[in-house]
């Protein structure tokens, strides 16, 4: 009778998740001047769908063959998600007045699969992973307050890159190696990955120089300190760090300059770089061997990849059912793998869902970036969802074998605690984006601010550095 | 505000490489699911393999009259109704999966319409059935072709030309799959190496049979070929390597016809090093040396390590089947099939269709079409010189009463021991019905692998002329 009804619950999270895309896709519609629905309806029912969808799941989980009532422990942990959702839904609408709720549900809806997945794969890491999301969400609900009290926090540039260069060198002198890579800082009970903490910085400084008009100057000094970060990263074997970094800077300069040269000349220099990287690491031969053909070597280097290969292809396009598959057998799987247990036990269809999910989160961003009306804001926004695109596509497309492996975090789905703080105060940041344009755009003319800012459009308002 | 306006369509930009560099993953996960699934999760690496549903009764395999080959029984074991009969086409399902077991465990893993099946079971309490494997092999043919090799080292494969259906699949040293974990030890150090399929995985140097490859080659790339005649002494120096024919026996005057028909060694290493190491190449990789077929079951590929930098003697050995050339009987069943084909070569496969519960057919094959390897003309061509093989030449053995049979015998040196013996061929010559490869190693005598595909070959017409 149980597996009757884990066999039906395989349509129904298809179903949840289908039915999420479409009412994004209904409001989108509507902000673009469409109507295939009420907006506010699509968001309600976005928000009773990912409670559904967390109800299902644990009730799945909880449940005990042979025992007459559900594991508490489960149960419990599941009531304490359903709060901190509802709770979360509640609040961000109250402390983000304006904030794009479709932002909201997308990444509410992936905090709620990390859960699921969690608890199925490690209880433990469920308890653990839910605390760090409730102290993200605390920290960001304050992040509107902070970035009122500091008003031009724009001119802190320097500050933002000695303190990202302090926090990586750090790593290398009292680091603390995992998974290969010399990357974590422990202090106390907590170990942490600076790297996240950079990413946030790094996204302030290249939106501090870069909201200034472009020169030689500017880009040489951006360029060699972008590149002096990229480069520890890689000494410290972090390359999925490292070629974020490096996407996020060609893709903010580019945005900046329009300069469609000075891009194609930076991923030419990449790819120089990689092929250099290549022959003289051999862990990066070793990844580039196991893409190529991890047959080659079944029980050394080819052993993640296949094993998520096998994860994801064994039971076809609805899975193998919630608790039904052995994603455990796929190693790390609970941090950089977890996309292979998804797509195990939910189906190839529904992963191919969250890679949706994940492309309407992007397509809402770029909608921020496009609309807001002042370049700082529009460069943040733009460095959060490059970092979150490019951090996604290499580790999705890593488990998948369409690239060679590089050990990232998927973004709030995958296990660890500074990467779900950071990415949560990351989208803290571009709802932050969102609601400034909103309230800027409607009162753009008897703002105070607005003298200010006119006096920083004239700096670069008319120039002619774009020919 | 135009840098303003810039900076947004830069920033379109960068949403649509986004976009397109997702859809590229969805687009994979899509090939994932469709393509190579099959592939991938068969794989005896799979943890997943072993894992049963125990409320699942576990497919049956048939073979193409239906017959079940293998069952599950009550207490869920697999019981394996013709033995080591068809051991290496069923494979096992006790100490990992290997064959059919492993290749479509998941049809016969998965129950269809299993919402109802479920349901139904609850009421009933009858077993929730997976799908059964139906495959082409044809147990009578494959039983004589078993008999026929009895305890020889070697293999017999047998292939439907006009659409590559595998007739027969025979490999010995072989295993009984009831038993394979009670005596997995013994097994799997056995030096003959039982576990190995032979047939499809087997490499061997294919000798005299691989000069049909090097006549072809002459007939697209050496116009002079029909005016082209060798003495043959026995014995031929080339550069620094001596090639004798078998026996170093003279054959006087020899065009290509009676080359083929009396496997002369010496005419064919001097054809080769006219028509050139490069060409012999090309035409055995149109025939899928060093290249993938795609098979269901495991198998090597047939290789061929010419170059154009190739030595005299790397040439004139190859073009007689020796050297570094190797090939497995498949390979060679499918050389010969294609030939029978009217130059097409098909694509082989051994699953039929898969058949449900409910006794509903899905799934089935279709035959596909590697591709056209050879020209209408010059299969013709072969085909008569293959003929004369068998009713006057070296395989003479193999001729069946009342039918006319195309064929060329092979005896390949190796570094085992003696040499091992070789067969192609199909019949009817004229309407081939089915083609055949035969492989007998370190066979005592010449001509061993010829009387038994001369046996194989009338059996399996009997059933299908």
């Amino acid at each position: 009778m149980f597996d009757l009804i884990i066999l039906f619950s395989r349509y129904l999270f298809l179903l949840y998740i289908v039915l999420f895309l479409w009412q994004a896709i209904v409001y989108i519609a509507y902000e673009q001047g469409g109507y295939l629905g009420s907006p506010s309806h699509a968001i309600a029912m976005q928000k009773g769908l990912i409670v559904w969808f967390h109800i299902t799941a644990f009730l799945i989980l909880s449940y005990e063959s042979g025992k007459f009532f559900f594991n508490m422990e489960t149960l419990a942990v599941g009531v304490a998600g359903l709060a901190f959702l509802l709770l979360s839904m509640m609040l961000l609408d109250k402390f983000y007045y304006e904030g794009c709720p479709l932002i909201w549900t997308g990444m509410l809806f992936l905090l709620d699969m990390s859960l699921i997945m969690l608890q199925r794969l490690e209880p433990m890491l469920a308890v653990k992973q839910l605390i760090w999301m409730a102290l993200g969400i605390a920290i960001m609900l304050f992040i509107p307050f902070i970035l009122r009290m500091i008003p031009r926090f724009e001119v802190f540039e320097y500050v933002y890159i000695i303190v990202s260069y302090a926090l990586i060198l750090s790593t290398l002198l009292f680091g603390t190696s995992k998974y290969g890579s010399v990357n974590w800082l422990k202090i106390g009970p907590i170990t942490f990955q600076p790297s996240e903490i950079v990413k946030f910085l790094f996204i302030f400084y290249l939106s501090s120089v870069f909201r200034k008009r472009v020169e030689l100057k500017e880009l040489l000094i951006t360029g060699t300190l972008s590149a002096g970060i990229v480069l520890l990263l890689v000494l410290q074997k972090d390359l999925g760090s490292a070629l974020i970094f490096f996407m996020t800077y060609m893709v903010m300069l580019y945005i900046s300059t329009s300069n469609e040269i000075l891009f194609f000349a930076g991923m030419g220099a990449a790819s120089a770089a990689a092929t250099l990287a290549y022959h003289l690491f051999s862990h990066v031969r070793v990844r580039v061997a196991a893409w190529r053909n991890p047959w080659a070597d079944i029980d050394g280097g080819g052993y993640q990849i296949l094993n998520s290969l096998f994860a994801i292809t064994t039971w076809g396009l609805l899975g193998s059912g919630l608790t039904k598959g052995m994603p455990n057998t796929v190693p790390v799987v609970e941090s950089d793998f977890i996309f292979a247990a998804i797509c195990e036990e939910m189906g190839i269809l529904f992963g191919m869902g969250i890679v949706c999910l994940y492309i309407m989160l992007f397509f809402r961003g770029i909608l921020v970036v496009i609309r807001c009306q002042r370049r700082y804001y529009s460069l943040l926004a733009a460095g959060v969802i490059t970092m979150f695109a490019f951090q996604a596509f290499l580790i999705i497309g890593g488990v998948i074998k369409l690239i060679p492996l590089t050990g990232v975090t998927l973004p709030f789905v995958s296990y660890g605690g500074s990467s779900v703080l950071v990415s949560i105060m990351m989208i803290g940041l571009l709802q932050w984006v969102n609601v400034y344009c909103e309230q800027h755009e409607a009162g753009y003319q008897n703002t105070i601010e607005q003298n200010a800012e006119s006096a920083e459009w004239n700096e670069w308002d008319g120039d002619d550095f774009h020919e | 505000m135009t840098s303003m306006n810039n900076m947004k369509r830069s920033a379109q930009r960068i949403f649509w490489l986004i976009t397109l560099m997702f859809f590229l993953i969805l687009a994979f996960m899509a090939k994932l699911a469709f393509i190579d699934r099959q592939e991938i999760s068969s794989s005896s690496y799979n943890p997943r393999l072993n894992y049963a549903d125990s409320s699942v009764k576990r497919g049956n395999i048939r073979d193409s009259n239906g017959d079940i080959l293998v069952e599950s029984t009550e207490n869920g074991n697999r019981k394996y109704n013709r033995s080591r009969m068809a051991a290496h086409i069923t494979g096992y399902s006790s100490k990992g999966k290997t064959g059919v077991e492993a290749a479509e465990n998941f049809e016969l893993q998965t129950p269809h319409n299993e919402v109802l099946q479920r349901i139904s079971s609850i009421f009933t309490g009858k077993a929730i059935q997976g799908n059964d494997v139906v495959l082409t092999v044809d147990m009578d043919i494959q039983s004589v072709a078993g008999d026929i090799l009895g305890n020889k080292k070697g293999a017999v494969v047998v292939i439907e030309p006009s659409t590559g259906r595998i007739l027969a699949l025979q490999a010995y040293p072989d295993f009984d799959p009831n038993t394979v974990a009670e005596n997995w030890e013994t097994l799997k150090n056995d030096e003959k190496s039982p576990l190995v399929n032979r047939a499809t995985q087997g490499l061997y140097p294919p000798g005299s049979t691989f000069k049909v490859i090097t006549a072809l080659t002459a007939l697209e790339y050496y116009s002079d070929w029909q005016e082209f005649t060798y003495e043959c002494t026995g014995e031929a120096v080339f550069e620094n390597k001596v090639i004798h024919c078998y026996n170093n026996k003279e054959h006087g005057t020899v065009d290509m016809k009676k080359a083929i028909a009396t496997s002369c060694n010496c005419y064919f290493a001097e054809l080769a090093k006219r028509v050139g190491a490069e060409n012999i190449r090309k035409k055995a990789e149109d025939f899928y040396f060093n290249k993938e077929y795609h098979f269901l079951l495991a198998h090597n590929i047939s290789q061929v390590a010419l170059q154009k930098k190739s030595e005299e003697n790397e040439i004139v050995e190859t073009a007689i089947g020796q050297g570094k050339t190797l090939a497995t009987p498949l390979h060679m069943a499918m050389i010969a099939s294609a030939i029978a084909n009217d130059g097409i070569m098909m694509k082989p496969y051994i699953v039929d269709h898969i058949q449900y519960y409910n006794g509903d057919i899905s799934k089935t094959t279709v035959p596909e079409k590697l591709e056209q390897v050879i020209s209408i003309e010059e299969a013709n061509t072969i085909t008569d010189m293959m003929i004369s093989c068998v009713s006057e030449g070296t395989g003479t053995a193999a001729q069946i009463y009342g039918v006319e049979v195309a064929g060329k015998t092979g005896t390949a040196e190796n570094a085992t021991g003696s040499d091992h013996s070789w067969f192609i061929g199909f019949a009817p010559a004229e309407n081939p019905k089915v083609a055949i490869a035969v492989m007998i190693e370190n066979a005592n005598q010449g001509g061993s692998a010829t009387p038994i595909a001369g046996k194989v070959l009338q059996a399996a017409l009997q059933k299908y002329q």
